[in-house]
C-alpha cells in the first residue's frame, strides 16, 4: 500500500493566498503615511490632467489657433502667460502632461518587463545564461546610459526614416524614445529581481513544486513571479520617476517631437527662445514645476512603499 | 590588496571597454550612408585617390568581420576617430580635445564642491538624525534630486544673470574682449563659471548628502560604535574616529557609479549656459547629424566612466581590507 500523499499545499501555500487583500493593505498603509498620501494625491491630480486635458483647458493650442500676445507675462486671461507664438502656457503645460506621463508609463513597462524577465530567468536558471546576462547588466550599469540613449535615439531615427508615422496612435518619434529608455535602464531592475530569486529558489515551496513535477516555466511564472511582485511594484514606481526625467532631458537636448509637446519639449522651446535670459520665467516655470512635482511624488511613494514592504527598514524607521 | 583582486578589476574594465568599442562599431555600421562618406564627412571634392586611400586604411574593401572590425579597433586605439561632418572635416579627436577642457574644468570643480558639501551635510544630518538640519536637508535633497540640472540652471540664470545682472548669461568669456593680463582673463572666466558651477554643485549635493546620510546611519548600528560609546569616548570622538572613516567607504564607489548620471547633467547644464564643452558639442552634433563626433563623445565619456569605476574599485581595495580577496 502506498500512503496517500501529504497535503503539502495546506501547510504552506504554493502561491500566497489573498494576494488581492495584500494589495489593499499596502494601499491603506501607503495612504496612512504622510509622504505616501501626499505623493499619491499629486499623482492622482496629474493623472486626471493626462487623461482629460481638454476638460480643463480646451483643445491643444497650435500656431494657427494661438491668439495671445507674444511671450506675454501672466495675466487674467493667460494665468501662466504665453510663449513666443502666443500660445497659452497653461494650455500647453496641461496637455504636455499626457505625453510625458504616457512616455514614462510605456518606458517603465518595458524597463520593468525586461528587468523582471531577465532577473527571474537569470536567478532561477543560473549557469551560463546567468553569467552572460549579468555581464551585460553590469555593462549597462557602468555605462553612462544617457549618452548611449542620445546616440541610439539619433541613429534609430535616421535608420527608421520618417518618424511622423503612427503606431497604435503614438508617433514613432515618441516610441523610439520609449524603446531607448527601456533598453538602457532595465539592468538595475534585473539585478534586484535576480538577487531576490536567488534566495527564493532555496525556499521549500520551490523544492516542493519541483518535486511534484512542475516545469521550470511554471515555477518561474506561478511561484517566483508572484513572490517578487512587491519588489517589482516598489521598483517600478522609482523607475517611472527616472523615465520621466530621462524623457525630459532627451527632449530638452532636442530629441523630442515639437508637434507632440511634453514638458521636456516645452523646456527646450523656452531655452531656444532664450526665456531665462529674457526674464520670461513663465515660459519654463510651469513645465519645470510639473516635472519636479511628479518626480518628487513618485519618489515619495517609492520611499513609502519601500518602508512598508521592507521589514528591515520598517524596524529602523 | 592581492594581485588577483587587481587582476580581476582590470579584466572587468578591459572587457567593458571592449564591449563599448563593439557597440560603437555596430552603431557605426547601422548608420545610413556608406561608411567612407561617414568617415570623410562632408569634405567637399574628395578625390578618388583619397577615397581609395580611406577605403584601404579602414579596410572597407574587406569583409565586415573580422577585417573591418580589426581595422576599426586598431584605428580607434590609435586615437583616429574619423572626421567631423560639422566642423569642415576636422579630425574628431581634435574637436573632442578642444571641448574637453571646459567640461573638465566645470565638472571637476563641481564634483569637488559637491562632494565636500554633500558629505559634510549628509554626515551631520545622519549623526543628528531627526534634528532640524536633518529635516530641512532631507526635504531639500529630495526636491533637488527630482529637479533636472538644466532646470536648476535656468532658475539661477533667471535670478542672478538676467534679474540681478551679477553674472554674464552665456559663454566662457566675454566675446572679443582684450585682456590686460592673465589675471584679468582668469577673473572673466571665473565670472562666467560661477553660475554653471553653482548649478552642477547644487545638483550633485543632494545625491551625495543622501548617500552619506544613510551610510552614517548604517554605520551607527555597528557593534564597534556601541563599544566606542561604552569606552566612554565623547560624542565627537566617536563620530570622527569611529563612525566617519567607515561611513566614508561606500561613498567612494558610489561617487564613481554616480559619474554616469553626472554626465547626463553635464550635457544639459552646458546647454543652458552655452558653456563651450562636450555637452554643447553633443547638441551641435545632434543638430548637424555629425555622427562621427557623436560617437567620439560616447566613446570618450563611457571609457572615462569605466576608468573612474576601476580607480574607485582599486581605491576601495586599499581603504577597506575586507575586500582584498
Amino acid at each position: 500500500m502506498i500512503a496517500p500523499p501529504m497535503p503539502i499545499a495546506q501547510e504552506a501555500p504554493l502561491t500566497p493566498r489573498r494576494r488581492g487583500a495584500g494589495a489593499i493593505t499596502v494601499l491603506r498603509e501607503l495612504l496612512r503615511r504622510p509622504n505616501g498620501s501626499i505623493g499619491v494625491a499629486i499623482l492622482v491630480i496629474f493623472s486626471v490632467f493626462a487623461i482629460v486635458p481638454a476638460l480643463f483647458v480646451g483643445p491643444l493650442e497650435t500656431v494657427i489657433t494661438a491668439d495671445g500676445p507674444r511671450l506675454g507675462p501672466p495675466s487674467a486671461e493667460y494665468p501662466f502667460g504665453t510663449d513666443e507664438l502666443g500660445r497659452s502656457m497653461l494650455n500647453l503645460t496641461v496637455h504636455a502632461t499626457r505625453i510625458s506621463m504616457v512616455i514614462g508609463l510605456l518606458a517603465t513597462l518595458i524597463t520593468v518587463g525586461v528587468g523582471v524577465f531577465v532577473g527571474i530567468l537569470s536567478g532561477y536558471v543560473g549557469g551560463r545564461f546567468d553569467a552572460v546576462a549579468m555581464r551585460i547588466a553590469d555593462f549597462f550599469l557602468v555605462m553612462p546610459t544617457f549618452v548611449l540613449a542620445i546616440v541610439l535615439t539619433a541613429v534609430i531615427r535616421d535608420v527608421v526614416g520618417s518618424v511622423s508615422r503612427e503606431i497604435a496612435g503614438i508617433r514613432l518619434s515618441l516610441l523610439i524614445i520609449v524603446v531607448v529608455i527601456g533598453l538602457t535602464s532595465w539592468s538595475s531592475t534585473a539585478r534586484i529581481i535576480r538577487s531576490q530569486v536567488l534566495s527564493l529558489k532555496e525556499r521549500a515551496f520551490v523544492d516542493r513544486a519541483r518535486v511534484i513535477g512542475a516545469s521550470p516555466g511554471h515555477i518561474m511564472l506561478r511561484h517566483l513571479l508572484p513572490n517578487v511582485t512587491n519588489l517589482v511594484v516598489a521598483n517600478a514606481v522609482l523607475t517611472f520617476a527616472g523615465a520621466i526625467l530621462t524623457e525630459t532631458t532627451l527632449s530638452f537636448i532636442g530629441l523630442g517631437d515639437p508637434s507632440q509637446p511634453s514638458w521636456g519639449q516645452l523646456l527646450e522651446a523656452s531655452q531656444r527662445a532664450s526665456a531665462p535670459g529674457l526674464g520670461a520665467w513663465w515660459y519654463f516655470v510651469p513645465p519645470g514645476a510639473a516635472v519636479v512635482l511628479v518626480v518628487f511624488a513618485f519618489t515619495l511613494v517609492g520611499n513609502a512603499l519601500d518602508e512598508i514592504m521592507n521589514p528591515r527598514r520598517r524596524a529602523r524607521g | 590588496m592581492s594581485v588577483r583582486y587587481v587582476g580581476r578589476r582590470l579584466m572587468t574594465a578591459v572587457l567593458t571597454i571592449g564591449m563599448i568599442v563593439l557597440l560603437n562599431f555596430v552603431l557605426f555600421r547601422m548608420m545610413p550612408g556608406s561608411p567612407e562618406r561617414i568617415l570623410l564627412g562632408r569634405i567637399p571634392n574628395v578625390s578618388s585617390e583619397v577615397l581609395q586611400a580611406t577605403r584601404e586604411r579602414w579596410g572597407l574593401d574587406k569583409p565586415l568581420v573580422p577585417d573591418q572590425f580589426v581595422a576599426y579597433v586598431g584605428s580607434t586605439l590609435g586615437g583616429d576617430l574619423g572626421f567631423s561632418y560639422g566642423e569642415r572635416g576636422r579630425p574628431v579627436a581634435a574637436v573632442l580635445e578642444q571641448h574637453l577642457w571646459p567640461t573638465l574644468l566645470l565638472f571637476g570643480l563641481g564634483e569637488v564642491v559637491a562632494i565636500i558639501l554633500g558629505l559634510a551635510l549628509g554626515a551631520y544630518s545622519g549623526w543628528r538624525r531627526g534634528g532640524l538640519i536633518d529635516h530641512i536637508g532631507n526635504g531639500v535633497s529630495l526636491v533637488l534630486y527630482a529637479t533636472p540640472y538644466f532646470l536648476l540652471g535656468m532658475g539661477l540664470l533667471l535670478v542672478f544673470a538676467s534679474g540681478l545682472h551679477w553674472f554674464p548669461t552665456f559663454g566662457m568669456s566675454d566675446v572679443g574682449r582684450q585682456y590686460k593680463d592673465a589675471f584679468d582673463q582668469l577673473i572673466d572666466i571665473g565670472r562666467h563659471l560661477a553660475l554653471p558651477l553653482a548649478t552642477v554643485s547644487l545638483g550633485l549635493v543632494g545625491q551625495y548628502a543622501i548617500l552619506m546620510r544613510s551610510s552614517v546611519i548604517e554605520t551607527m548600528t555597528e557593534d564597534y560604535i556601541t563599544t566606542a560609546h561604552a569606552k566612554g569616548l565623547t560624542e565627537g570622538r566617536v563620530l570622527r574616529s569611529h563612525a566617519l572613516p567607515n561611513a566614508l567607504l561606500p561613498t567612494v564607489s558610489l561617487v564613481a557609479i554616480n559619474l554616469g548620471y553626472v554626465i547626463a547633467g553635464a550635457i544639459t547644464v552646458e546647454i543652458v549656459f552655452n558653456w563651450p564643452g562636450l555637452g554643447t558639442l553633443t547638441v551641435e552634433a545632434l543638430e548637424s547629424r555629425d555622427y562621427p563626433v557623436l560617437q567620439g563623445i560616447f566613446l570618450l565619456l563611457s571609457v572615462t566612466v569605466v576608468f573612474a569605476n576601476l580607480a574607485a574599485d582599486l581605491l576601495y581595495g586599499i581603504l577597506d581590507p575586507r575586500v582584498r580577496t
